[in-house]
């Protein structure tokens, strides 16, 4: 419970209970104190009854001292008259009667003294003091009233003299107790005062303890999880052992400590995946260096190590298509040099070739001019051979236009022959028709005569002729059917012969028409040949034309050659030092092909 | 005996014209539905109502076509109870009446169809007689002749 107060708390409990016990310390004192001044003051007071009593005692001696005077010198100022004792020693005796008014018998004692005293200086003193003055200045007057004066004194003044010492005695007893019992009360309160301060500071040490404890225990366990963690143990805590700011403080630090590792542990994770990451880029990057570009690199992600990741792998594919492309781009580098120097010794055998070739030409130029004056002659025959078709060609159109007109009176023999094969296929229907009424009645006459003989049977015997009869009807029946069946097939084979003709007309007419359309084409084509035959003759004198400009042509073909073969000559020098250059090549390609085969590119 | 001689198939068989009343051209018939298939259907001989039954189909071969000489022969059927009803028969190829000595007919000695009796030999083949008698199982008679209810 008083773990779990707040600091404000321990301390005004702490300091309220030191001055708590300070107040009853104080009050202690303070009661003792009280007691010991009542003490002294009943000490000071029986002191004075004392001197109250030396005083009573004095005035007596001085009443008797004064009355001795008296009496042996007869002289009255021994007598001392201004002072009157007596009633100072009344006044003394009151006094103490008054004062020893809380003790009675002490104060009886006094009144007694009184009266005794009185009783004394009525009866002795003053008895002989008017002695003395009747007997005046008479000799032997002293001695006469000493005589009158008893051995010893008066037994009253005696009495009271006892009383006195009585009284003295007394005083004296109350006043030994009364020391005695201040004493003790001295020494009580001075040991009351030693025992409360030391249980006060024993106290307040204790209170301090504890306070110190209550405040410094949660403190040093702080410090000391605060000095661990400096020291590095990442798992130290502090132990949370009040209630207080302190224990929150704890709490908090705690989860200030907690976070602090969870954030280191996270640091470290993802420091160790960095460097993975990066090892396995070293790797891959290493091997490339030394030439082997087949490394992966499996590092992906969207963070800055991912994209170098990325970035490598997008150059290592890079460098690999590269170095893919410029080894074959190196075997095709070599393939095309073999290939150019291969053609370049064609060209070679070409451009010598093309020197011989125009040798040739040039005698077959020659030839040209020859042949083509011959077949000038010839031009001048085929131009007559022109004027002859078109005159033939004028004669076939007439023939045809003659052929065209009677294909026309073909058409319409044909269509009136239809025309009448159509009327009789129409009969012929008609003629079915009474057939079939034929056959109709036939089979009713049939089944007349079953019916007819049936009848005949139950009739018996007077029905066998009429069975006869239905008989004959039958069979008569039966032959109609088997005629009416003959018709009617030759009647179907007729009308299948006109539809034949029908048809064959029908393709004839056909055939006809086209005929007459194709003649009629042929006409057209005939007047066109005899159109281009005529437009002959101009082009044959072109052809003439063109002829002889050929002839200059081939002339003219001649030169060119002679030309094109020096041509060639130099061409075939420089072919030569082409295949040169080309060979040149093929080293370097060579060189190339085998410098990038040190790369590994295949994965 | 004479016999009305017709085709069931390429076969020939024989309705003795005794028992015959009428042969008629092929009609239209009216069909009967949920009768066995051989019921060809109802025909109408002067008012009357005379349930007519194909012959091809009760041998079991296929409906009789419709040819000109295929002929619907009306025959008075007798049931077994004694009570006479007409009878509409289609016979296909009815060829005519041929007359047969009664001595000629023979039992064919094989357990065919019930309708079938005895066999005689002609110049053109055997003939089959063809029993009345036996023509309908007795189910297909209740159902054809049902008994007048009375007025």
């Amino acid at each position: 419970m008083f773990k779990d107060l707040s600091i404000k708390n321990k301390l005004y409990m702490g300091f309220g209970s030191i001055v708590a016990i300070i107040l009853i310390l104080l009050g202690v004192a303070y009661n003792s104190f009280t007691r010991l001044s009542e003490a002294n003051s009943w000490d000071r007071h029986t002191m004075e009854v004392l001197i109250e009593i030396d005083k009573i005692h004095n005035s007596i001696l001085q009443i008797q001292v004064e009355t001795r005077g008296y009496l042996l010198s007869g002289n009255e100022i021994s007598l001392n008259p201004e002072t009157d004792e007596m009633a100072v020693l009344t006044q003394h005796t009151q006094k103490a009667i008054l004062m020893t008014s809380d003790n009675k018998p002490q104060s009886e004692r006094f009144r007694k003294i009184d009266q005794l005293a009185r009783t004394w200086v009525k009866d002795w003193i003053d008895p002989l003091i008017d002695k003395r003055r009747a007997l005046g200045n008479t000799p032997g007057a002293a001695d006469t009233v000493a005589r009158m004066i008893p051995p010893g004194g008066s037994p009253g003044i005696l009495q009271a003299n006892k009383m006195l010492d009585d009284a003295t005695a007394e005083e004296n007893r109350l006043l030994a107790e009364r020391s005695a019992r201040s004493a003790s009360l001295q020494e009580t309160m001075l040991l009351t005062l030693s025992l409360g301060g030391v249980l006060c500071i024993v106290l307040a040490l204790g209170i301090s303890y504890i306070l110190a404890k209550a405040i410094l225990g949660p403190l040093n366990n702080l410090t000391d999880a605060v000095g661990r963690i400096a020291g590095g143990e990442q798992g130290a805590r502090a132990a949370i052992v009040s209630g207080d700011e302190l224990g929150k403080v704890t709490n908090e630090f705690n989860r200030m400590a907690q976070t602090i590792q969870d954030n280191q542990a996270n640091e470290l994770a993802a420091t160790n995946t960095l460097r993975a990451k990066v090892d396995s880029l070293l790797e891959v990057v290493s091997k490339a260096a030394s030439g082997d570009l087949t490394g992966k690199v499996s590092i992906t992600g969207s963070d800055a190590i991912g994209q170098l990741g990325n970035g490598l792998a997008k150059m290592f594919e890079n460098l690999r298509s590269l170095l893919n492309n410029v080894q074959k781009a190196g075997i095709q580098v070599t393939t095309s040099a073999t290939e150019i120097a291969a053609s370049a010794r064609q060209q070679e055998a070409t451009g010598i070739e093309q020197a011989q070739t125009s040798v040739e030409i040039l005698s077959t130029t020659k030839e040209i001019s020859a042949n083509t004056s011959q077949l000038l002659k010839t031009m001048e025959d085929a131009t007559a051979v022109a004027d002859y078709t078109t005159n033939a060609t004028a004669e076939a159109q007439n023939n045809l236009k003659r052929m065209d007109s009677t294909m026309q009176h073909m058409v319409s023999a044909t269509d009136s022959i239809n025309a009448k094969l159509a009327a009789l296929s129409e009969k012929a229907s008609n003629i079915n028709s009474v057939l079939i009424t034929i056959t109709k009645v036939a089979d009713q006459t049939n089944i007349l005569s079953l019916n007819a003989a049936i009848e005949a049977e139950k009739a018996g015997e007077a029905g066998r002729g009429f069975s006869v009869v239905a008989t004959e009807i039958r069979r008569l029946a039966d032959q109609t059917s088997v005629s009416t069946w003959d018709i009617e097939q030759m009647l179907k084979e007729m009308q299948s012969a006109v539809s034949a003709s029908v048809m064959g007309m029908d393709k004839f007419s056909e055939e006809i028409r086209r005929s007459v359309g194709e003649v009629r084409q042929v006409a057209e084509q005939l007047s066109s040949v005899m159109d281009q035959v005529q437009k002959l003759t101009p082009q044959f004198d072109a052809v003439l034309q063109g002829m002889q400009s050929q002839a200059v042509g081939a002339s003219q073909i001649s030169d060119t050659m002679m030309q094109l073969n020096d041509a060639t000559q130099q061409t075939v020098e420089s072919l030569k030092a082409t295949s040169e250059a080309v060979h040149q090549l093929q080293y370097a390609a060579g060189d190339l092909q085998s410098s990038v085969s040190n790369f590994a590119v295949t994965i | 005996m004479k016999v009305l001689v017709f085709h069931i198939g390429r076969d020939r068989y024989g309705l003795p014209l005794a028992a015959i009343v009428r042969v008629l051209p092929l009609l239209e018939l009216k069909q009967l539905p949920l009768t066995p298939d051989y019921v060809a259907g109802l025909m109408d001989l002067h008012g009357a109502p005379v349930p007519v039954i194909d012959l091809s189909r009760l041998a079991g071969l296929a409906p009789a076509a419709a040819q000109f000489d295929t002929r619907i022969v009306i025959v008075d059927y007798r049931a077994p109870d004694g009570s006479k009803h007409a009878l509409g028969l289609m016979a296909s190829r009815v060829r005519g009446i041929a007359d047969i000595e009664e001595q000629q007919w023979e039992d064919s000695g094989v357990e065919t169809a019930p309708f079938l009796g005895q066999v005689a030999s002609d110049a053109d083949g055997i003939v089959q007689l063809v029993e009345l008698e036996q023509l309908l199982p007795a189910d297909v008679r209740a159902l054809l002749f049902q008994p007048r209810s009375a007025p």
